[in-house]
């Protein structure tokens, strides 16, 4: 007997009925990144974020010392695990299951993250390319910045539900809207 | 006519006409009136009764101290009581309504208390209605708060949204007058980024109501012209309608926007409030300062008002506040209102100057007495004159309005949030903001500033000073010149004797200056007990314009200066907060975060009825067709794990991936049972203690590969255990190699338990799972049928045969359906937490109902699972306490009712059978309880003083809570399958 399962996203019950076009503030679900926590074992922990930081198609994100999430919306886990597996010093396993990945984008997404987050999004401060652990809408979250007016969100499962609820309530007076990619 | 509109003049739109209503009548107003202006425009001076005394008031002040003008703006579920008319934004359709009167502002019945004012004093409720106590709250009480009061809040759910958000700046200026615009330009040109708040909704503070040039030009358009340079900058923040309320830790500033207070149909897409927690590297506090009352007879009546408000109000609003108006000062600022109304055409019968002298120039034609003061006023419902006094001759002089200034107090309070003190300077005869280090400093009037001139100076200075400590250093910015400036000095007036009538200290809470002599006279004189036994400075507005002159009064009273006296205690919120504001968006459904497993799906597609535990929503129990109560579920349930099989969701459980060469050594040092000779493919049992010898969590612990395991915990201690070992390993054992992540929410775990459990899960797991392949506390990794890789643990909580099967989260809907249809046959069904916990109490295993933070191992049973020849492990020491190996120690038992259809209840207490209840003949407790379908009667486990030794024995189980008393005999806590068989099938 062989069976056939079906994945589901956690996300799958709150965005439903008719899609809509994206307006400029958009929140777009990732539908099945993959999502990797990579620790470094003592006295490894510049060669494990030299290496994170080389892969190809890999996005680090850091969570906290010695800690961090790498994160590819184009391999497969099979292939970045097989990245990761190679970096010494390091231990992997995947979380892709674990956490939902959500973008944030549009001229207003500051001020919409300024109601979800206490840490300062200004780009001087928290520029292109960084990630931080953080509070987001009473959730643990990685935040990283990926473009000028566009955030990754990254919150557990369990949460997810929640979180995006909130963010959608946040976005309400931006007219945010979204749905699923990839 | 008394007071109107001027026909030209003032910040305020005459193109846009605004029609609003008050106690149901219909008036007009102008865009950029507030509802006070808007009133005095229509000669509708009396705006409200008085707290206690019910006496007719009108407006006091033209901003955020107004004590006395409070009214409810809005009907029904957005009625908003005591909103200050002073600083309600006019919009057109607004209804506001006056409040604490009985039937009507006019017609007061409450006015009587005016009448019985001599037997009301300070302190009257409390010497006059002591006997009987119980009369206070059934009587008294609600008699008095009847009597007395403010608006009343509406019953009604909020309508509107509400929102939080953070805001950061190197430099936050609070207040936006002539300081506040100075600064927030100085360093707003020079790039940093810069948050500038006021209270208003237009920026400008004093200078929109000062007659002085700036620059040039109109002190309003100087203003105008600030703002406009601000706006542009990317690196400012304006935030308009925006209170600074709080000053917290780390330099964080509380903040309310009120976004749309002014708006006529508030969008349902925008909040109504905004609390802002503002995070800044500098502060700049620009509040200004605020006029004093003068303490005279009659202080209070409608008409009577601080010069500044007068001015206020004719050169912001065009309205003129009467139609001959008198002035009673001890400095300039009565000059300088004379001279305003006066060029505006209003007729000043007189200026009252309670100094023998002075230098300020009188404005042509205008009656002066020197050394005179105002000893009582006439009129009701609005003066129509006023008893002047000087060297002992009173003259009556008619007049329909009396602008009085009593000198002026910085606004400090946010810089004495913090707990340090104003500082009273005899100089400046005010109390000053106190030094709270660099961070936060006041600037212009705040700081003490008086003149216009000194304003705009010290506002720039201070906004260059912040520059430089952020490290950017510019050249300072030229300050505009100012033109017809008056020097605003003033000799100290605190009280003004020969009083006719009362003279009102505090407006808003009815305190006169007899009050205040009477807390001195019955010893409360401490300036905190003067304010408690008079309520001065109480309620809404704080005592902002009255706790300065209180100081000072008392002061007089006691003969010592003002510094002796000090103020009291300055606390958030500068002025009144709303709860909606406050709660933000965590209300309804989002008033705290919810927490699913990846089979919350699964579980509501089989009929579950959730339960909330902790964040999480876990399936209690899942009722099928004629189930009318929880317990026939369960019951059902139960039953079906024993006989066939049952599948529960254990997602919640705590999971934590633990990897390193230190792997083994690390869990042998954190569990007090042995974990390292673990071999990989193995699960155990192990249990946690904390350092003093307490069981703090229990759970399993698999190895996976050779430094690879995965922990789980209970659900409740998922984040308590990952913090403890990070702790144990970064600060106990830095030397061994290991390193911790949470894995919970990667899994979708499932129990699936009975005597079926093989044959179900080896037709979804392709794998070899008979006893000997897999046999019981097999832990390893397994392909199911379709190539998912899953996690596979033969572990139990039930006693029955039992796996738990962990696939990845996102498939776990679909597994947990692929089990369900291959166990039909064998008659499978989903069982929730409740029937968990009654397989696991008839199984008698322990929770936290029992690992309750006060219990040991030995207590309930695990004395085996402290590996006392390991060298070492959390807890160890401290286990060995005479306290914690003593005989009576309360042990783990189970009790079962002597008449078998008795039921016991969890909480209830254990006595020996015939004792009476008491403390000291408490003998312990009932920590579960349970009915078991299995045996047919309830059972329980307790703790029980050296239980072991009692089993037998029969005691009574007390419920004095619930009124029940169960004869219980005392049994091993193991009810079912003693001898372990079930689990080695």
């Amino acid at each position: 007997m062989s069976i056939n399962l079906l994945h589901r996203h956690a996300l799958e019950d709150h965005i439903s009925g008719f899609e809509t076009d994206p307006n400029p503030n958009h929140l777009c679900v990732i539908r099945r990144p993959v999502i990797f926590s990579v620790l470094a074992h003592e006295g490894q922990e510049t060669a494990v974020a030299e290496a994170l930081w080389n892969a190809e198609d890999v996005a680090p994100r850091f969570c906290s010392p010695s800690e961090w999430f790498a994160v590819s919306r184009t391999l497969g886990a099979e292939t970045v695990a097989g990245t990761l597996s190679e970096i010494a010093g390091a231990s992997v396993v995947d979380q892709s299951d674990g956490r939902v990945l959500m973008e944030i984008s549009g001229p207003s997404v500051r001020t919409i993250l300024a109601k979800c987050v206490a840490i300062d999004l200004h780009p001087e401060v928290f520029e292109e390319g960084h990630s931080a652990s953080m509070l987001c809408c009473h959730a643990e979250a990685n935040v990283a910045r990926t473009g000028a007016d566009r955030f990754e969100i990254i919150v557990p499962r369990s949460l997810a539900g929640s979180v995006f609820e909130l963010l959608m309530e946040m976005g309400r007076e931006h007219a945010l809207t979204r749905g699923f990619a990839g | 006519m008394t007071s109107y509109r001027l026909g030209s003049g003032g910040a305020i739109n005459r193109g846009q006409s605004l029609t609003f209503t008050f106690d149901g009548r219909s008036y007009k107003g102008f865009d950029g009136d507030t509802l006070a202006s808007a009133l005095l425009a229509n000669d509708q001076m009396l705006m409200a009764r008085s707290f206690k005394y019910h006496r007719p008031r009108g407006v006091v002040t033209a901003g955020s101290a107004e004590p006395n003008a409070l009214m409810t703006i809005g009907s029904g579920a957005r009625a908003e009581p005591n909103a200050r008319a002073t600083v309600v934004e006019l919009y057109n359709g607004l209804t506001a309504a006056s409040q604490n009167r009985w039937p009507s502002l006019k017609h007061d019945f409450g006015a009587v208390n005016d009448l019985f004012s001599p037997f009301l004093g300070a302190g009257f409720y409390y010497k006059t209605f002591m006997w009987p106590g119980v009369l206070w709250e059934k009587l008294y009480e609600p008699l008095i708060r009847r009597a007395a009061g403010l608006g009343k809040a509406t019953m009604q759910a909020d309508p509107d949204r509400y929102e939080k958000s953070w805001a950061h700046c190197d430099l936050l200026v609070i207040g936006a007058g002539p300081s506040g615009l100075m600064a927030a330009l100085t360093a707003g040109r020079a790039g940093v980024r810069v948050i500038l708040a006021d209270e208003g909704f237009r920026f400008g503070g004093s200078l929109l109501s000062e007659s002085a040039a700036v620059g040039g030009q109109p002190a309003a358009e100087f203003a105008a012209e600030v703002v406009e340079e601000l706006a542009t900058l990317p690196n400012v923040t304006l935030m308009p309608r925006t209170t600074v309320f709080g000053w917290y830790d780390d330099m964080v500033f509380g903040a309310v926007e009120r976004v749309q207070k002014h708006v006529a149909s508030p969008s349902p897409d925008l909040p109504m409030e905004r609390l802002w927690r503002i995070v800044a590297k500098r502060a700049i506090l620009a509040t200004g300062a605020e006029e004093r009352p003068l303490v005279f007879g009659g202080n209070d009546k409608p008409g009577v008002m601080t010069a500044g408000a007068a001015r206020t109000y004719l050169n912001r609003y065009g309205v003129a506040v009467g139609g001959k108006v008198a002035v009673f000062t001890n400095g300039g600022s009565g000059y300088r209102t004379a001279a305003d109304l006066l060029a505006q055409g209003v007729d000043v019968t007189a200026i009252i100057d309670a100094r023998p002298q002075s230098a300020d120039p009188v404005p042509e034609g205008i009656r002066i007495i020197r050394n005179g003061s105002v000893i009582a006023t006439k009129g009701r419902y609005r003066i129509d004159g006023l008893i002047a006094e000087r060297s002992g001759f009173e003259e009556v002089i008619g007049c329909d309005a009396l602008a009085m200034s009593g000198g002026w107090s910085p606004i400090v309070h946010l810089m004495c949030q913090r707990g340090a003190k104003p500082v009273w300077s005899d100089e400046k005869q005010a109390f000053l903001a106190p030094d709270v280090g660099g961070a936060f400093v006041a600037a212009g009037a705040a700081a003490g500033q008086a003149s216009l001139g000194e304003c705009l100076t010290d506002g720039a200075a201070k906004g260059h000073a912040a520059l430089e400590a952020l490290g950017r250093l510019v050249g300072t910015l030229g300050t505009p010149e100012v033109e017809g400036e008056y020097d605003p000095s003033f000799a100290p007036l605190w009280y003004v004797p020969g009083a006719r009538d009362k003279a009102f200290v505090d407006f808003q809470n009815d305190v006169h200056v007899g009050d205040l002599g009477l807390a001195q006279r019955e010893g409360f004189r401490h300036i905190e007990h003067t304010k408690r036994y008079t309520t001065a400075g109480m309620a809404t507005d704080q005592g902002k314009l009255a706790n300065v002159n209180t100081a000072g009064i008392v002061a007089g009273m006691r003969g010592v200066s003002p510094a002796e006296i000090g103020t009291t205690t300055f606390r958030p919120f500068y002025t009144p907060v709303s709860f909606g504001a406050l709660a933000g968006t965590a209300r309804a459904e989002h008033a705290a975060p919810v927490r699913t497993s990846p089979l919350h799906g699964w579980a509501r597609k089989n009929g579950a009825t959730f339960v909330e535990s902790g964040p999480w929503y876990r399936s209690a129990w899942f009722p099928t067709d004629g189930e009318k109560t929880w317990r026939e579920s369960v019951d059902r349930e139960v039953l079906n794990v024993r006989v066939n099989a049952g599948l529960c969701d254990v997602s919640t459980l705590g999971k934590i991936e633990i990897f390193g060469r230190g792997a083994a050594e690390f869990l042998d040092r954190i569990y007090s049972n042995s974990f390292l000779k673990l071999p990989v493919g193995r699960a155990r049992y192990g249990l946690m203690l904390r350092e003093d010898g307490i069981v703090f969590d229990d759970g399993t612990a698999s190895r996976l590969s050779e430094n690879h395991y995965v922990m789980t915990t209970t659900t409740a201690y998922a984040a308590e255990v990952l913090a403890h070992l990070e702790f144990s390993a970064q600060t106990f054992w830095p030397e061994l190699d290991v390193r911790f992540v949470s894995s919970t929410d990667q899994w979708a775990q499932m129990s699936l338990a009975g005597p079926k459990a093989r044959i179900i899960m080896s037709r979804v797991v392709q794998d070899d799972i008979s006893d000997a392949a897999f046999p019981f506390l097999a832990a390893r990794e397994v392909v199911l049928r379709g190539g998912l890789k899953a996690r596979l643990f033969r572990i139990s909580f039930s006693g029955e045969l039992a796996y738990e099967l962990a696939v990845p989260a996102g498939y776990g809907e679909a597994v947990a359906d692929a089990i369900m249809d291959a166990g039909r046959e064998e008659g499978i069904c989903a069982y929730g937490v409740e029937a968990l916990n009654v397989l696991r109490v008839e199984k008698g295993h322990v929770t936290h109902s029992e690992l309750d933070g006060r219990t040991t191992a030995d207590d309930v049973g695990l004395g085996r699972m402290m590996a006392m020849q390991k060298p070492d492990f959390i807890g160890k020491r401290l286990s060995m306490r005479f306290g914690l190996t003593a005989a009576d120690r309360l042990q783990l038992v189970g009790l079962k009712p002597v008449e078998a259809d008795k039921e016991i209840k969890a909480g209830a207490h254990l006595l020996k059978d015939g004792a009476k209840p008491s403390t000291a003949n408490d003998q312990g407790f009932v920590s579960s309880a349970c009915f078991s379908p299995t045996l047919g009667h309830f059972i329980a486990l307790g703790m029980l003083k050296s239980g072991r030794e009692r089993i037998g024995e029969r005691v009574m189980v007390w419920d004095g809570l619930r009124g029940s008393e169960v004869l219980s005999e005392v049994c091993p806590p193991v009810f079912v399958d003693p001898e372990n068989s079930k689990l080695h099938l």
